[in-house]
């Protein structure tokens, strides 16, 4: 279990220096989610519509544009010289392959979150501090999910030429749940309703998480074998 | 499951029975079979499109074949036992390496990919092993085709396997690239490794191994010692085998 856990988090380690020397991945990220904020700010008359109500789809569309961005450069990466097949030739296992990569997706994908959501406070001039704890937890939850279906259909989009193309179109349909889910939860915060009473969604986001991570783990290894 | 360190020295470490691989309506393998002992160099000629790489992939457990089977170091190919990829260095047509990070970060993060320890020592001594010392804090984009194909090799050996399987090593080297390449693979053969090599270079392949295939259209159209061969004369009949084969 120990190096497992070793191997996990060695591949988060590798992806971590690409990142450090490239900044690749993030900026990416951040300029896309920042635009697609800023396009929508000025094409929403928020003195009709009230922000607590196009705000919360607006930033999750953001996070998907953005975080689709990352998934589809993550397996590039492996992709480039080789790389996975020298991954899977070593003893790890498949699973191991599939978590590194996917802890590697979701916390870059929750520090472009980070780094956004002020933005989007300013933006839209709505006040996240006062939800701020549950905010944080609805927003983990649907980028878990993300990122569980995301990275294993990044691995299988990865040999595809039309990868790019290929990623949006397996991964939208199948992440609505979740999407929704969080759509709804954020909202309804922004709303001032507290989580505890939004519980249903919540198990909603969480099933799902699990449904993704369960799948993925049954099929990584057919799906990284050629 | 045979645990490979207790096997017997003098039994085969490979051995193929019959294997098969079918593309859709493309036959890549049509039934090779041979055995390989332990410490054996064993080098495939072929065309191109002759199933070398294949034969490779399924022996290192990258792709199943559609039927037979093959037994490298006690483990059958077809389980993804991670014991066999603890066994085996590959070295394809890529090198496997990231081109952002330096020869050092590439190779410490195989090693502890491989579980071992000191991965850090392990990996400067494996770079300094092929001769790269001084290269191994710049990136591997940095590097020359040959440079980048001396840590591939660097890579593959650093689990110390007992078992070598090389795809077109020689592949885009230079003479020079070429050479330092051959003396160490001759030090690797030399501590008893089993290794199986497809390369064009005729010369090379029969210079360096103990045993030469000619693989055509998916099987072994010959297959012989290299001390027994007429070195002079063997480019010829390598050319006659294949367009016999055809």
């Amino acid at each position: 279990m120990r190096q497992y856990l070793n191997q996990v988090t060695t591949i988060v380690w590798k992806d971590f220096v690409t990142e450090f020397k490239t900044r690749e991945l993030f900026s990416s990220m951040f300029i896309f989610a920042l635009l697609v904020i800023v396009i929508f700010i000025f094409s929403i008359d928020l003195s009709i519509v009230k922000a607590n109500q196009v705000g919360p789809g607006i930033l999750w569309v953001a996070f998907l544009f953005a975080g689709t961005l990352g998934l589809n450069r993550s397996f590039m990466l492996e992709k480039e010289n080789g790389c996975l097949e020298g991954l899977i030739l070593t003893p790890a296992d498949r699973t191991a392959i599939y978590f590194g990569k996917m802890l590697s997706n979701l916390v870059f994908l929750l520090i472009m979150e980070a780094f956004i959501l002020p933005l989007f406070m300013i933006f839209f001039n709505v006040d996240l501090i006062a939800h701020l704890g549950p905010l944080l937890l609805v927003i983990f939850l649907g980028t878990v999910g993300f990122c569980a279906i995301g990275t294993l259909l990044s691995s299988l989009s990865s040999n595809l030429k039309t990868r790019e193309i290929m990623l949006p179109i397996l991964l939208y349909p199948l992440i609505v749940p979740v999407v929704i889910g969080a759509v709804r939860l954020t909202g309804q915060l922004l709303a001032g309703e507290t989580l505890g009473s939004m519980m249903n969604w919540v198990g909603l986001i969480l099933a799902f998480d699990i449904i993704y991570i369960g799948v993925s783990i049954i099929t990584i290894d057919h799906i990284l074998e050629e | 499951m045979p645990d490979p360190s207790k096997l017997d020295p003098s039994s085969p470490a490979i051995q193929v029975q019959n294997i098969r691989k079918t593309f859709g309506v493309v036959n890549a393998l049509n039934g090779i079979s041979f055995d390989l002992n332990t410490g054996e160099f064993l080098t495939l000629f072929g065309p191109n499109g002759a199933g070398k790489t294949t034969l490779i992939k399924i022996l290192a457990g990258l792709t199943k074949p559609t039927s037979g089977t093959a037994t490298v170091a006690g483990y059958d190919v077809q389980n993804g036992d991670s014991g066999l990829r603890r066994d085996i260095g590959v070295i394809s047509h890529t090198s496997c390496l990231y081109a952002d990070l330096t020869a050092l970060e590439n190779l410490t993060f195989y090693a502890k990919m491989y579980g071992l320890d000191n991965a850090k020592e392990r990996a400067m001594q494996a770079i300094e092993d092929v001769g790269l010392k001084g290269r191994m804090h710049d990136r591997i984009r940095t590097f020359s085709r040959g440079m980048q194909q001396r840590i591939s090799i660097a890579r593959a050996v650093i689990h110390n396997p007992s078992i070598l399987f090389l795809d077109e090593p020689f592949t885009g080297l230079d003479p020079h690239g070429s050479n330092v390449l051959k003396q160490y693979l001759h030090s690797l053969h030399t501590e008893k490794r089993t290794i199986i090599m497809t390369t064009h270079d005729i010369s090379c392949g029969l210079e360096m191994s103990d045993r030469v295939a000619v693989q055509v259209k998916g099987k072994f159209a010959f297959m012989g010692k290299s001390n027994e061969l007429d070195k002079n004369n063997f480019e010829d009949r390598y050319f006659e085998i294949i367009n016999d084969g055809k």
